[in-house]
């Protein structure tokens, strides 16, 4: 059952002369509890693709459908709501609230729906994450891989439909993107998450189920596993 | 290189060129109006202790046995640091002078006074200094255990507010910085060394506020010149007031200038310093995270605004928390401007009320017009008739006082009193005993003769120029309060004569009485509490008062009545027909009307509440113009918080109730601290000078708190409108997607 379908999708930047296709008639189908990477070199448009799959950018024609909503026909305070529900993002630069605990970081789409996280749940996340002894410190007191594994947590705290994660290990050392690449593929696997996976490099795609290489804003390649 | 950096810098962002331009203005002028006003205080009340005191430091009182003091004289002259040593024109005890003498330098004026005082063999009560004069010079007696510190303390107020000034200057260029770590991260990556930076800055900071630091300190000088102008207007009115002349001292001018020259020059370098302290990576992501905050009681604030506001206000706690540092100067500038607005006002209100009470209504009927005489004894006083003969004049009465006592054996105290317990019951240690009675002060109060007749005849006493009438009442502090008082009779109404006494007990003689009253005659008096008032007529004071051994009593004092509901024009008139007749008979006098007083004391109260207000603005226009420098000078730094906001799912109107919740807290933190303790000075006041709530009240001053209230709340929301504006109009989602950025 497909969770994101994108038809037609073209995102350009500037106009005429100046003009930047980024994206260039992408069509792409995700099932339901896959493991996408997409893979590409800077410049691909691997990124705007993501953002425009997170309703954080619109495109410029074409479809995205994500659990049934079109993203891009979203205002900004739909699209904001739909961000915080239905998808999670993880950025290469954890963009957590430096004047928030990680408790409260973590909980901050719940929170912002004026609800409360599920006890049980956050104590299973942050477990397996092992942030139970970081819940009460700022994002400035902890290591990179730790505030990382905040961002993740923020990500899975409201079951989001999808997790993106934009070259979530690109200011991580060697053992923490291991670290991290491990807890997303657990999450895939023990919570059937649907994730899609942004990076340049193909050791980690390697890792996915299925890799989807863009090249100046068109899918070249999509490879499945096994 | 860098004058060609600068300039297209500059010329891309004139917003950032114009807030240092204004900011140095605002500084330069602040600054200078400040120091010219202190400046042309100061040499006012030089000016002013000068005309009225004289202008000499000290005075040395010598013994002339005979001879001149020329020898003395010249032995003071001989004193190195002595720069003029004269007779003084003051009266001086018989078979002494008082010589005046000045210094060149007034530091060492006491130190030179004890080497005279030892030369000349004088003891130390001979030699006296002008202390209010040295106190301007900040010069006091070593041996004085509490030294005048009003000068010390006008000294700190204004070094405070120069300091809130230099902070001024110094966030917009800190904020100016911060938008341009950036750029510069980047050249120090590249190589630029922290020393190249540095000069650049301090270069812009230059080029930047050279002509608004000229411009401001001009302003700030002639804006000197316009409040002493409107002072002198507004107080035109005050009888013997000096009027203040504006005086520009280069030096203070240079001051300012220089003052606010260094701040900005200091203000530049400070955050090239912090520059040169980041990596090249810190820099080009816009600094270090802010330091992560101490647990406990500094997250108290936070707490309470996520009770009430949730995660938006724990999220807008943080941010305030994170600017703390760069809004102290909003902090302090606006709840300092809102308290002391609001405590003024409510003082001079409850002021005003117990004015009214104490003496404008209490001698509404007392006087209209009133004469001082300081010089002509009452016996030499012989236009009493004249005046009362004038058109329009209902009553003249001539009176002059003198101090005397008397002693009172306690059972000549009325039953009443007796009852409650004797003197000592009501006037506790002011009741000084004498044997078994007390010597109780007994002032006189001299009336001319018909006017004392005619008061009699008022207080039911058979109309006679034999005897005294005694002010027969006493304050019954126990049951009444000051504000309601209820009076007792002091001694027994048949008392027939005062044993009146000297100063320490010794007896003088008895004073026949006429009779006891308790009301006494309409005058602008004010009698202490616990004395025995007595009134005399001029012609008994002229054949006893010297008999008895009375000191002279003072000038003549002249009270004319108008007509019922006399009016400003009708006082006027009277004033103006009464001075002529004093001029001509050739008398030394000050005269004033009691509408006229009471209008000049309005005007005079209204000018002090004007200066204060003013002060209170300035104030409030600090601390606003440092939230406006906030809101949009960090617009780089917002923007990329917002944007992580953003990109967990805020919507835009909760991104945008973040800056409301902020300007709520900026604007209602010095309406939340002032209002509750405003409340708490006034019900102490209140209860202190027994004042009723409701009067207080009826007359409190809602609606120009209400406004002064109105204008922070309201310019802290334009700000903080200003800044949402400028944050959340443009792409967040682009700083999302820069991997620059954390």
């Amino acid at each position: 059952m497909a969770l994101l379908q994108c038809s037609g999708l073209q995102k350009i930047y500037g106009r005429g002369d100046t003009a930047v296709r980024a994206l260039d008639g992408v069509d792409l189908t995700v099932e339901r509890g896959e493991f996408a990477a997409i893979v590409g070199a800077s410049g691909s448009g691997k990124s705007t693709l993501l953002h425009i799959l997170a309703s954080v950018d619109r495109p410029t024609a074409g479809t995205v459908l994500v659990d049934g909503v079109d993203v891009g026909g979203l205002d900004a305070t739909r699209a904001a709501l739909f961000r915080r529900r239905k998808v999670g993002l993880v950025y290469q630069f954890f963009n957590l609230i430096p004047t928030l605990t990680v408790e409260q970081n973590i909980a901050m789409p719940l929170l912002l729906d004026k609800r409360r996280p599920d006890p049980e749940l956050l104590r299973r996340l942050t477990s397996t994450l092992g942030l139970q002894d970081k819940l009460g410190a700022l994002p400035g007191q902890l290591s990179g891989g730790q505030q990382q594994r905040a961002a993740i947590a923020r990500a899975l705290c409201y079951r989001p439909a999808l997790l993106l994660a934009d070259e979530p290990t690109g200011n991580l050392d060697r053992r923490n993107s291991a670290e991290i690449l491990d807890l997303l593929r657990r999450c895939h696997r023990d919570l059937g998450q649907t994730i899609l996976l942004v990076t340049h490099d193909e050791r980690l795609a390697a890792q996915a189920d299925r890799v989807i290489t863009l090249s100046d804003g068109r899918i070249v390649s999509d490879r499945r596993r096994g | 290189m860098w004058k060609d950096f600068s300039r297209s810098y500059l010329a891309r962002n004139r917003a950032a060129g114009w807030t240092v331009a204004a900011a140095a203005l605002a500084a330069a002028f602040f600054l200078s109006l400040l120091c010219s006003l202190a400046y042309n205080l100061w040499v006012y009340e030089i000016r002013r202790i000068t005309q009225e005191e004289g202008g000499w430091h000290a005075r040395v009182t010598v013994a002339q046995d005979g001879g001149q003091p020329d020898e003395t004289l010249q032995k003071l002259t001989q004193f190195a640091n002595v720069e003029t040593a004269v007779l003084s024109p003051a009266p001086a005890a018989e078979g002494s002078a008082v010589i005046e003498l000045t210094f060149r330098d007034r530091g060492s004026i006491y130190r030179d006074l004890a080497l005279i005082r030892d030369a000349l063999a004088l003891p130390a009560d001979a030699v006296q200094t002008h202390s209010t004069l040295l106190a301007l010079y900040l010069v006091t007696d070593p041996q004085d255990p509490s030294p005048p510190l009003l000068l010390p303390f006008l000294l700190a107020v204004l070094g405070a507010a120069a300091a809130a000034l230099v902070l001024l200057i110094r966030s917009s260029f800190e904020i100016t910085m911060q938008a341009r770590l950036h750029q510069f991260g980047i050249l120090a990556s590249i190589g630029a060394t922290p020393r190249q930076i540095r000069a650049c800055l301090l270069q812009e900071a230059a080029a930047l506020s050279l002509a608004p630091l000229a411009a401001g300190t001009a302003l700030g000088l002639a804006a000197c010149r316009a409040v002493l102008a409107a002072v002198n207007a507004a107080a035109a009115d005050v009888a013997g007031r000096l009027p203040a002349v504006f005086q520009l001292h280069p030096l203070v001018a240079a001051g300012a200038l220089l003052a606010a020259g260094l701040t900005v020059l200091f203000s530049a370098w400070l955050p090239a310093r912090r520059l040169s302290r980041m990596t090249p990576l810190q820099a080009l992501r816009d600094g270090p995270d802010p330091a992560p905050a101490a647990r406990g009681r500094r997250r108290r604030p936070a707490r309470l605004l996520a009770l009430l506001f949730g995660i938006r206000g724990e999220l807008a706690g943080g941010a305030l928390k994170a600017q703390a540092k760069s809004l102290r100067i909003a902090n302090v500038s606006l709840l300092l401007s809102f308290l002391g607005f609001t405590a003024m006002l409510c003082f001079f209100t409850l002021s005003g009320i117990s004015t009214q009470m104490t003496y404008f209504a209490r001698y509404q009927d007392a006087w209209d017009v009133m004469a001082v005489l300081p010089d002509v004894p009452l016996s030499e006083f012989a236009l009493t008739q004249q005046l009362q003969d004038l058109p329009g004049v209902e009553s003249c009465a001539a009176y002059s006082r003198a101090d005397a006592a008397c002693l009172l054996p306690a059972d000549a105290q009325s039953d009443e009193l007796q009852a409650l317990g004797g003197l000592s019951a009501l006037a506790g240690s002011d009741a000084v005993p004498q044997g078994s009675g007390w010597l109780v002060d007994a002032p006189v109060v001299v009336l001319d003769d018909a006017s004392f007749l005619a008061y009699c005849r008022q207080a039911g006493v058979e109309p006679s120029l034999e005897g005294a009438v005694l002010l027969n009442r006493v304050w019954d502090s126990l049951h009444s309060n000051f504000r309601d008082r209820a009076y007792l009779p002091f001694v027994q109404p048949d008392l027939a004569a005062l044993p009146l006494a000297g100063p320490d007990g010794s007896p003088l003689g008895e004073l026949p009485l006429l009779g006891c009253t308790d009301t006494p005659p309409a005058l602008r008096e004010e009698y202490d509490q616990y004395t025995l008032v007595q009134f005399w007529p001029l012609s008994l004071w002229q054949s006893l008062g010297g008999r008895l051994g009375l000191a002279d009593a003072g000038g003549t004092n002249l009270r004319i009545l108008g007509g019922e509901g006399i009016t400003l024009a009708g006082c006027e008139a009277l004033e103006a027909q009464i001075r002529p007749l004093l001029e001509q008979a050739g008398y030394a006098f000050t005269i004033e009307n009691r509408i006229g007083e009471q209008l000049a004391n309005d005007r005079m109260i209204a000018g002090a509440q004007g200066i204060l207000g003013g002060f209170c603005l300035l104030l409030a226009a600090i601390g606003l113009a440092n939230v406006f420098l906030n809101t949009l000078g960090y617009a780089g730094q917002r923007r990329r918080e917002f944007a992580r906001c953003l990109a967990v799912g805020m919507t835009p109107g909760e991104l945008r109730s973040l800056f409301w919740i902020e300007a709520a807290v900026l604007a209602g933190r010095p309406l939340a601290v002032t209002l509750p303790l405003t409340a708490l000075m006034v019900a102490f006041m209140l209860r202190a000078s027994y004042l009723d709530a409701g009067v207080f009240l009826a007359r409190a001053p809602v609606l120009p708190v209400a406004l002064f209230a109105a204008l922070i709340v309201a310019a802290v929301a334009l700000a903080y409108a200003l800044g949402a504006r400028r944050v959340l109009t443009g792409d967040l989602t682009g700083l999302l997607k820069d991997d620059s950025l954390r």
